[in-house]
């Protein structure tokens, strides 16, 4: 994705506040996320925002319904539309969740966990591959926040790890979803990213989350960040060449001043720990 | 051979499963106390959708029967668009396929939430080309070029007229139609008699509003053609007014 004047960090463009964001001075992400399931095939007054919107930023494109982990095949019709979109919209990037959405030919709408398997993980490798064919560019597959393994047998890290390798896809990092998962699953957030495919991270997510329980942390993106999710912001950072980061934040939403400042504390990190003169992929 | 086991395939599906209709399922290794996450995020996600596309149906129905239909749409039904913001629709079908009125006793409903989707539809759907048109023109001899962003809907309760609270007993023909201002992508609702929407839909099909009045004439008895064309031309002048007919069609 082509960002200037070394900025990297972008917001997820919402409905909310859309027409705030695109006559504002106060908001200025270097790019903007969409969702495609929620614009494709869209008219009327939603087009023309998306569209004035296209004008002004970069857009990546984060899909919800692709449901990779899938047991049913893929959505071809649904892909090929997905096609049409990122070449329409001219998308650099195109991400999804590792999980599943859809099941028994039943959409669900939200992002269940894939049991961390061996099988699993040849079964994600084929149809990723499949997805880079027909979309004639790499996916980048995000890790995701979960509340329960389900029939594991083999740890979180080993499993996005041999799909990556396997696929030849890109890695999303989501920093919060790290932490998330860190803290639901007792384990060590550093270690856990010095585990993955650090080589393949081609986008990084930040978002905040909900602390439910002493023992459970929602990822609501309806929150600030919190502090500790830019410390291993940093730390991520540090191990990486530089790539877009995107500020994940879809409820709840607060001034937009708000919102820059998790911006520039972003920026102010990624001037340290990436220097300057980096050109971004 | 399929990669992926049938094993881990099962489980997948009892979750999946379980997301729909709540009935714990029995899953290998799972942290129990937390599963019932997923049932709830899943779930909001479903109920939220369709009480924000049918806010009408949902105030009018009392809770425990909006909620046993909510429920049974999700646990029965299966999903088929990837777009959530799509998903409402399938819910109507499902209140039409299953008779919802008619267990309800409520004959009016089918109509309510087509009333209600209509709306939404009018809102997202994809941009329809314009065509091409002149603004000037003689309104009874040319072709007349209309908004095609536009609906003519009949209904058999006046939904988009009354309260839901007043609709028993007003069985009939009610006509809406209901268009998008091309740069505003406001949705304008308009009530018709069936005589008007006669004559649009005609116009629609390619008469001039001349040769449509001729045939409504006969055809709803009126006999009275210069009568007709004077109350006809208020309402098409009407409709050129709030830029519903843009003009004629260049040929
Ligand atoms: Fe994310």
């Amino acid at each position: 994705m082509q960002l200037k004047d070394n900025k990297y960090i972008g917001i997820g463009f919402r409905k909310d506040f859309s027409e705030e964001l695109l006559d504002s001075t106060v908001l200025k992400p270097a790019f903007i996320e969409l969702a495609p399931e929620n614009w494709i095939g869209m008219g009327g007054y939603w087009k023309k925002q998306l569209d004035k919107a296209a004008e002004k930023f970069p857009i990546s494109c984060h899909g919800l319904s692709l449901s990779i982990g899938s047991p049913d095949d893929l959505d071809l019709d649904f892909l090929y539309k997905i096609k049409k979109f990122i070449k329409d919209y001219k998308v650099q990037i195109y991400s999804e969740h590792l999980s599943y959405a859809k099941c028994d030919n039943a959409h669900l709408y939200d992002l269940l966990p894939i049991p961390f398997r061996k099988d699993a993980v040849k079964h994600i490798i084929a149809r990723i591959k499949q997805v880079q064919e027909v979309l004639e560019m790499p996916l980048a597959i995000e890790n995701v926040s979960y509340y329960t393994p389900v029939a594991a047998e083999m740890d979180e890290a080993t499993f996005i790890s041999e799909i990556v390798n396997g696929s030849g896809c890109n890695l999303l990092l989501d920093v919060n979803n790290v932490y998330v998962n860190s803290f639901n699953h007792k384990y060590n957030a550093k270690e856990f990213i010095k585990k993955l495919p650090l080589n393949k991270v081609a986008y990084i997510h930040m978002a905040g989350h909900e602390q439910i329980s002493d023992t459970v942390i929602i990822d609501t993106h309806g929150e600030a960040v919190i502090d500790q999710v830019f410390d291993l912001f940093e730390y991520t950072t540090s191990l990486l060449k530089p790539v877009p980061v995107l500020l994940e934040r879809d409820f709840n939403i607060p001034e937009l001043e708000e919102l820059q400042g998790e911006i520039t504390r972003m920026e102010t990190i990624v001037s340290k720990t990436w220097k300057k003169e980096h050109a971004i992929a | 051979m399929p990669l992926l086991k049938e094993e881990t395939r099962q489980q997948q599906s009892k979750l999946a499963e379980y997301c729909k209709t709540g009935i714990v399922p029995e899953l290998n290794g799972i942290i129990e106390e937390n599963l019932h996450h997923y049932r709830r995020l899943v779930f909001n996600i479903g109920i939220d959708t369709i009480e924000t596309a049918y806010p009408i149906t949902y105030r009018f129905l009392p809770d425990e029967i909006w909620d046993k239909l909510v429920y049974e749409f999700y646990a029965e039904h299966k999903c088929q668009t990837p777009q959530v913001w799509r998903m409402p629709l399938e819910f109507y079908d499902y209140c039409v396929e299953k008779d919802i009125q008619g267990k309800l006793n409520l004959p009016f409903l089918n109509d309510l939430l087509y009333f209600e989707w209509l709306e939404l539809e009018m809102h997202t759907m994809e941009d329809i080309p314009y065509p091409s048109y002149d603004t000037k023109g003689d309104l009874l001899k040319n072709l007349l070029a209309i908004n095609p962003e536009h609906k003519l809907v009949k209904f058999t309760y006046p939904v988009h007229v009354l309260a839901a609270t007043e609709l028993e007993g007003k069985e009939g023909n009610y006509f809406l139609l209901m268009y998008r201002e091309k740069e505003s992508g406001r949705i304008q609702f308009m009530d018709v008699s069936i005589l008007y929407a006669y004559i649009l839909e005609q116009i629609q099909n390619g008469l001039t509003l001349h040769a449509v009045l001729t045939d409504a004439d006969s055809l709803f008895q009126i006999n009275n053609f210069e009568m007709l064309k004077e109350h006809a031309l208020v309402f098409i002048n009407d409709l050129k007014q709030r830029q519903f007919i843009l003009g004629f069609l260049n040929k």
